[in-house]
């Protein structure tokens, strides 16, 4: 990981937001810093293609949502990132939703959102394309974020978070600057909104 | 008042036997056409008397005496003189029509039928019209039509009224053609050298096909000699180093006649992209034969075999490994294409006449791909299919203007590959019934339904009705409904794929319960994601489609004919997972999920200007969606991404449909003879709009402009003579502009091509 900065998303986005509301819900709501995560390099196993086996296995990049920061496997992480797939940390409850809409708009847990963690079988952000967070585009053989997918998080603290992850390859690219045989990929870009205070407002 | 076909099989097959080949007696005329060229095989025709056949120079003797003689040949103004007239003149010159409207079809109804008779959208291309493209492979030809287009993927695949390869059925003289790899028929397997002329049915044919024949029905029919000697040798070559020697001979007596064709075409390929491994186009080799033999058994009885052989084999090299440690890979690939399809005819009367048909086809591909370094096997494919059919078709005039036909078939197909298990066979039978019908002057119909019953997939019934109104001499009005449907090929049934490289695997329907179960039992199973008691049950694609237009005869001179078609398709076959394995992989199978609607409008006009200069112009408009994608977007599930990762809804108007269709494509072709020299030219400027290329913001649908391919003009020029002595040269090129379309793989960029034919046994002088 390059870097991990705080950025405050301005008022000008948030005002942009409000101005589009109607006046039925004059009541002010208190805007939350979008923390964003650059170049998180999370490599894939090494596979060989022609036998389709593993023949080097490379570790999880384990993540803090809490902290903003990566963290050891035995510490409270969150979320542990590895090629495309992500998982949550079942040992500490963390649980996640995978919901459809623009990361502004989603304001607070919809009541819809149906929170589960990684079992033996199944990962609460399902794998594969189209199913959880990415596409893969077999025409370009390039995975791209799905536009409009938000993942709901619910930390290791019992905090909601929401969360967009915007690129796969580093230095978060404009999708069509990627070169699939080029462009680092495995490199996550991402932004998220803690809710400190345990609240379902987001 | 419209002509129905067996009366004219009628004429023709009772005219052969009769034909006056005797010495000519003094008094003998010559038929010609406007370029001072004799037309064989025009008719002579006095009052009630049979008619008299030209013979190959022109000529024809004197008919006995009478009030009125009419002289017809067919794509010609059909002359009538007086008596004194016919006396008077030693020669009769025939101006050729128009336009295509009188060129005869067979695809259409399965019996012959002139276009201005057809109730459905139908372009014949001539001998004409395929020689001045230049073209040497099929796609070539194909290209330059309007509303055509030729997609690369899997090889040069057509797409007809907006649907893709895999919908549209193509014919070698009436028989299918097998042979798929991932859908696509590629056309570059068909040489050009020996066709005769194309017949393009637009809109379903599944009533008279079945599979297959949703889009459209594209018949090649080759060159029939009629007993002729012939023995023409043609060279032709183009740029990257091009080749494509051709023989055809021919023979014959007064029942029976033999050709022979034999063409070789091999290419060094190009590559647009120099910098990777690998070019665009691999070298390739391939080499066809065929034999055509028609003969009369006995009175009544007509007996025809034709065989054909094609081997391709090409080669290439290919990078794998990444950019760490690139490891180079050799390929070989060949194929290979057998058909032997003898067919026999009884017309025991007038009314009647059976059509006995058997077609057998091989058709195999084998892929070899190995390490540079160490010769090893990267990966070895192989896959064999065969295909027969024994068919009985009966012709039936009930009256006049009503001519019934039935057809009863039986089909037999195997496949073996590397990527199924074990031999697999399919059975279906099927039956026809077409009806043909002039009720007035002014109005015929053409009523048809088919029934396929098929061991895989179930029934299915597939009606069609076409009507034509003529509203006068010079106005057509036509209107067709049909079904179309596509049954699932091996791939969507049988296939059991296991991608090693990345760990999913895809089964085909009837296997994914079995393999489901089978990866369970090995305990790589993480989720079952559908209730596995739903798979296998794959329907067939299917599809309505409504197609009307007119045709309109302005004057001698000009021609327009306009259809404007809609096909509603349902069933779509998609993938899509079944399982999650443990490895965060998915396995997949294949489902009937989407809806698909196209529709557009194809405009094609000619004009004649001078005799030696004629213009045309074709314009096709087309509008694609996916029906699912146009809910998600109404219902604000489907979001995209600016350059900036900002995210937004998309919206209609961002929709842009299919990907890979032109909304608008069209072209303008100018065709002149030069009177001094007499060189033909002929400058065609082939247009084809901007199309949706690739996703690039990740929704996966054509929603962004980033997201076209720009459209480009393809100026495409072909010169040619015949000489007096007979031999034809021409020379030309394709896309003289050399524009570079990176989208397009199948665009080489400008082509220059020069070519000769001799006539060694017909030459003259």
């Amino acid at each position: 990981m390059k870097t991990i900065q705080k950025l405050l998303f301005t008022a000008a986005i948030s005002g942009f937001l409000f101005s589009c509301d109607s006046n039925d819900d004059p009541l002010p709501i208190v805007p939350l810093e979008a923390t964003l995560v650059e170049d998180l390099a999370a490599p894939n196993d090494v596979i060989d293609r022609t036998t389709g086996e593993v023949t080097e296995e490379r570790p999880f990049q384990f993540f803090s949502l809490e902290q903003n920061a990566l963290v050891s496997e035995n510490e409270d992480w969150d979320l542990a990132f590895k090629g495309t797939t992500i998982r949550v940390n079942s040992s500490k409850n963390v649980s996640a939703a995978v919901v459809n809409g623009i990361f502004e708009e989603i304001t607070e847990v919809p009541a819809n959102a149906t929170f589960a963690t990684d079992t033996e079988n199944s990962f609460a952000i399902p794998t594969g394309s189209g199913n959880g967070w990415y596409n893969y585009n077999p025409a370009t053989f390039t995975v791209t974020p799905i536009p409009g997918r938000v993942i709901l998080v619910q930390t290791t603290a019992g905090n909601y978070s929401k969360i967009e992850i915007l690129s796969y390859y580093k230095g978060n690219p404009p999708a069509d600057q990627i070169n699939p045989m080029t462009t680092p990929s495995a490199h996550y870009t991402f932004r998220f909104v803690l809710r400190p205070d345990g609240t379902t407002n987001l | 008042m419209f002509r129905i076909n067996l009366i004219k099989i009628t004429a023709i097959f009772l005219l052969i036997p009769q034909l006056v080949f005797g010495a000519f007696q003094e008094g003998e005329k010559i038929i010609l056409d406007e370029k001072g060229n004799p037309i064989p095989f025009a008719l002579v025709k006095v009052d009630g008397q049979k008619p008299l056949s030209v013979d190959e120079n022109g000529q024809v003797d004197s008919p006995s005496k009478g009030y009125r003689v009419v002289v017809f040949a067919l794509g010609y103004e059909t002359q009538q003189l007086t008596w004194e007239e016919w006396l008077a003149s030693e020669k009769i010159i025939l101006q050729e029509k128009t336009g295509n409207l009188q060129e005869v079809v067979v695809a259409a109804t399965r019996t012959e039928r002139s276009v201005e008779d057809l109730p459905m959208p139908v372009t014949v291309l001539n001998t004409e019209k395929i020689q001045e493209t230049g073209g040497m492979r099929l796609s070539e030809i194909l290209r330059e039509q309007t509303g055509l287009q030729i997609a690369s993927d899997h090889g040069a695949g057509l797409q007809m009224q907006g649907l893709d390869s895999d919908y549209i059925l193509i014919l070698l003289d009436g028989e299918p053609l097998i042979g798929r790899t991932a859908g696509t028929f590629d056309l570059d397997r068909i040489s050009v050298s020996n066709i005769e002329r194309i017949e393009i049915l637009r809109g379903p044919s599944s009533a008279l096909y079945g599979s297959e024949a949703m889009a459209g029905v594209v018949n090649i029919i080759t060159k029939n000699n009629s007993g002729q000697r012939k023995a023409d040798i043609a060279l032709r070559h183009r740029s990257f180093n091009s080749w494509n020697p051709s023989l055809e001979l021919g023979t014959g007596g007064e029942k029976w006649d033999a050709n022979v064709f034999l063409d070789h075409f091999q290419t060094e390929g190009f590559d647009l992209t120099p910098e990777t491994i690998g070019q665009t186009q691999n070298p390739y080799k391939a080499t066809t034969a065929q034999v055509k033999i028609n003969g009369e058994l006995a009175p009544k009885w007509d007996l025809s075999l034709f065989a054909r052989g094609y081997s391709e084999t090409s080669d290439g090299l290919m990078q794998t490994g990444g950019a760490a440690n690139p490891e180079l890979l050799e390929m070989d690939n060949a194929r290979r294409d057998i058909n032997l399809n003898p067919t026999l005819r009884f017309k025991p009367n007038e009314k009647w006449l059976f059509t006995l048909r058997g077609m057998s086809s091989w058709f195999g591909t084998n892929s070899n791909t190995r390490f540079q370094s160490n010769g090893e096997v990267f990966d070895l494919q192989d896959f064999q299919q065969f295909y027969h059919r024994t068919e009985l078709q009966t012709d039936y005039q009930i009256k006049p203007n009503q001519l019934l036909t039935l057809g009863l078939g039986q089909l037999i197909e195997t496949v073996e590959a590397t990527r199924y298990d074990d031999l697999n066979r399919f059975d279906a039978g099927y039956f026809f019934l077409q009806h043909q019908w002039d009720p007035g002057q002014r109005v015929n119909v053409v009523s048809g339904l088919r029934a396929d019953f098929h061991s895989q997939y179930g029934n299915r019934l597939s009606p069609k009705v076409s009507g034509q109104y003529k509203i006068s001499e010079k106005l057509s009005w036509q209107a067709s409904v049909g079904a179309g449907f596509k049954a699932p090929d091996f791939r969507q049934l049988l296939l059991n794929f296991n991608n090693a490289a990345s760990g999913y695997y895809v089964f085909g329907a009837t296997l994914a319960q079995e393999g489901i179960a089978r990866l369970q039992e090995q305990g790589l199973v993480a989720q079952i994601l559908f209730d596995p008691s739903t798979l296998g049950d794959l329907q067939a694609e299917t599809s309505w489609a409504f197609n009307t237009g007119f045709r309109w005869k302005a004057s001698e001179r000009a021609n327009l004919q306009v259809n404007a078609f809609r096909n509603a398709i349902d069933n779509l076959i998609e993938t899509a997972p079944i399982a999650q394995l443990n490895t965060g992989q998915n396995a997949f199978s294949y489902f009937n999920v989407r809806s698909v609607i196209t529709q557009g409008v194809e405009i094609d006009a000619s004009y004649q200007v001078l005799e030696n200069l004629s213009l045309s112009a074709g314009y096709a408009f087309l509008d694609t969606r996916d029906l699912d994608v146009v809910d998600r977007i109404n219902n604000g599930e489907i979001f995209k991404r600016n350059s900036q990762n900002q995210t937004r809804r998309v919206t209609l108007a961002d929709y842009g449909g299919l990907f890979n269709r032109s909304r608008h494509s069209g072209n303008f072709k100018i065709n002149y003879r030069e009177l001094k020299t007499g060189i033909d030219w002929a400058l065609r400027a082939i247009y084809r709009g901007k199309f949706g290329f690739a996703d690039r913001n990740g929704n996966l649908i054509l929603d962004d402009e980033s997201e076209y391919a720009d459209g480009w003009v393809s100026v495409n020029l072909t010169a040619s003579k015949t000489l007096s002595n007979g031999i034809f040269l021409e020379a030309g090129g394709t896309n003289l502009l050399n524009t570079a379309t990176p989208a397009q793989p199948n665009n080489p960029g400008r082509v220059l091509f020069l070519g000769i034919k001799i006539p060694v046994l017909n030459l003259k002088n």
